[in-house]
């Protein structure tokens, strides 16, 4: 049995009036089961296509897949109709979007919303379903579910609605769950209950998870291995802690050296990454990330770094990265 | 606190109720269905049968409490009985171009591309015909049967149900709920009818109760006109007959008239008290 999830050399392009943007340019990734991938990079960078991409939900038009594969166990999601799709969605992939507020249909009570899913893919009577619905809730920790499940989303805070929306997308089991930053919408102490709800649930079930976020602080604590992604390509992958002890793409240092350390003792001041992602527009010819790297030279602005293998099945994308000093730490701008 | 289900379908009758002028409007159309369920128990004859001299006037003959009109029929059966007709068309006709309406404006922001192109284009074209024009078309090439004229004023009054109906899915559209939806694997139609429909259609309701009163107008209308179904009691029809005598006789067109008048102003008024009701950010203008 191979893999649960294999992306292969995928490329996403949106076809625009500006121009055809390549939203995502040649990914690759693998989840297994009961793994958790963290997928992390700034805002446009194409974390989020990735997971509408694996969904079969992207925008079309104006975006379109025009290369490579999205294999879930062995079988080419991207090849699917639409109707055998629908029956992939929220039964074999699950997916859990940032904001819950409105990720639940206002007119209806949350205890309906997940009986419907429920009767969606499986045949039981709604007696059963509403049973089922109640199981759910407990399962993801609402406490006093049996009042809980007619109430309308309006009525439950922030956190509570993300309970709801983790359970149902949970409802079927999925094998796969896509959580697009689930907890960047939430107070900060929440947060932290959404990760170790979601950690819990996949500890239980065993299925594989790919969480997107922004934040490299709230990857820490689930993942098992983090690919960053920059402006639609994989630039760096690595088992968790290698990555934040050695990370080899100086954009994955500059993202950890942005990241707030409350245990640190050293207070020393945060450091930026420099300007901003270039336009999917106009990537230039050769590193996406050249004009932002401390690190750069000539080569990087004709030639893009191909993605190379290290030790332990690590990846990154730099001309520099084998000789990359351990000890190394992005500097601070004047 | 939890609110369960009944109790804000309560909050909705409790903001209708605020609106003194939405509860009387509620008032006068219930009485106005009472008199058109209850006419034949009131009345056991036909009431376009003459029935007695010709132009007495109300309230001096205690058999005929309304008079007669200028063929010596009660007004009061006709009344009565014209109630049925209206109230039946009206809502017959508001309901058909409101199902009209909303699939038409539902199918053509949902699915965007050539489709809405296509159906925002029809939708203006119909905009732009005259509505008594069209209905009086219509009903006379397909005859003047109250089908017909039910027909007639549905296709013609779907347009502004149809535009609203659309602008409503293409806000809704985009929501991230509807997105959730389909990632659970949710298809178009499904999406369309039990997702996006109950958040659409609390203004359409309200769009809906303004069609009902602008149908009696009509309704009444082309009744006056001579093209009503010639069956059958009707308002319009009776203004229609009695327009000749209105220097002698007034009373013939003023009762049909106030009929026509208080029934249409109760909808308008109903429709206010349904935008309070469904509206609740609208209110406090």
């Amino acid at each position: 049995m191979g893999r649960l999830l294999e992306i292969e050399d995928l490329r996403v392009t949106l076809f625009t009036r500006r121009g055809d943007l390549k939203a995502i340019n040649g990914l690759s990734l693998g989840v297994d089961r009961g793994e958790t991938l963290g997928l992390v990079g700034e805002s446009g960078c194409g974390k989020s296509m990735t997971s509408l991409a694996i969904m079969g939900l992207l925008p079309t038009p104006p975006a379109k897949i025009v290369g490579g594969s999205i294999k879930l166990e062995g079988r080419d999601l991207t090849k699917l109709s639409e109707r055998k799709m629908q029956a992939v969605r929220g039964r074999e992939v699950g997916i859990i979007f940032q904001d819950p507020m409105s990720s639940l249909n206002p007119v209806y009570t949350v205890g309906f919303q997940l009986a419907e899913v429920i009767r969606k893919h499986f045949r039981v009577s709604k007696a059963e379903a509403r049973k089922r619905a109640l199981s759910l809730l407990e399962r993801v920790h609402i406490p006093d579910a049996e009042r809980r499940l007619d109430s309308f989303p309006h009525e439950l805070s922030g956190g509570m609605n993300q309970r709801v929306v983790i359970a149902m997308a949970i409802a079927c089991e999925p094998k796969l769950l896509i959580a697009d930053e689930p907890t960047t919408a939430l107070d900060v102490t929440i947060q932290a209950q959404i990760v170790e709800l979601l950690k819990e649930i996949q500890s239980e079930s065993g299925m594989g998870m790919i969480f997107i976020t922004h934040d490299l602080g709230v990857i820490a604590g689930v993942a098992d291995r983090v690919t960053v992604m920059y402006a639609g390509k994989k630039v760096e992958e690595a088992g968790i802690d290698a990555l934040f002890s050695d990370a080899r793409h100086p954009y994955t240092r500059g993202l950890i050296g942005a990241t707030p350390k409350p245990d640190d003792e050293r207070r020393h001041r945060l450091v930026e990454i420099p300007g901003v992602v270039p336009s999917l527009a106009d990537l230039p010819e050769g590193c996406a990330f050249a004009n932002r790297c401390p690190l750069v030279f000539d080569r990087c602005k004709t030639e893009y770094p191909p993605l190379e293998t290290f030790e332990n099945g690590r990846k990154a994308a730099c001309f520099l990265a084998e000789e990359m000093e351990e000890s190394y730490v992005a500097p601070v701008r004047a | 606190m939890a609110r369960s289900a009944s109790s804000q379908s309560l909050d909705h009758l409790y903001r209708f109720a605020r609106n003194k002028g939405a509860v009387l409007g509620l008032i006068i159309i219930v009485i106005v269905f009472a008199a058109a369920i209850a006419a034949p128990w009131l009345i056991d004859r036909d009431p376009l049968r003459i029935v007695y001299r010709p132009e007495i006037w109300p309230f001096t003959n205690p058999k005929y409490p309304l008079g007669t009109d200028s063929l010596g029929r009660d007004i009061l059966a006709l009344i009565l009985f014209g109630a049925r007709t209206t109230l039946m068309i009206s809502f017959a006709a508001a309901f058909t171009a409101t199902i009209l309406g909303v699939i038409i404006g539902a199918f053509a922001a949902w699915f965007g591309g050539w489709l809405d192109e296509v159906l925002t284009r029809l939708t203006e074209l119909f905009q732009t015909i005259p509505n008594i024009l069209m209905i009086m078309t219509v009903v006379a090439v397909l005859g003047q049967t109250i089908g017909n004229i039910t027909f007639a004023i549905g296709i013609t009054m779907w347009p502004p149900i149809a535009r609203l109906t659309r602008a409503e899915y293409l806000a809704l559209r985009d929501r991230e709920f509807v997105l959730a939806c389909r990632s659970m694997g949710m298809g178009n139609i499904r999406i369309m009818v039990t997702e996006i429909l109950p958040n659409a259609i609390p203004p359409v309701i309200v769009l809906g109760s303004v069609i009902i009163g602008s149908s009696i107008l009509f309704e009444s209308s082309i009744s006056f006109l001579g093209l009503g179904d010639p069956n059958v009691a009707s308002w319009g029809a009776l203004i229609g007959d009695g327009r000749t005598l209105i220097r002698r006789s007034w009373y013939i067109c003023a009762i049909p008239g106030l009929a026509i008048m208080f029934t249409v102003l109760a909808m308008n008024l109903i429709g206010d008290g349904l935008n309070d009701a469904l509206n609740p950010r609208l209110r406090d203008r």
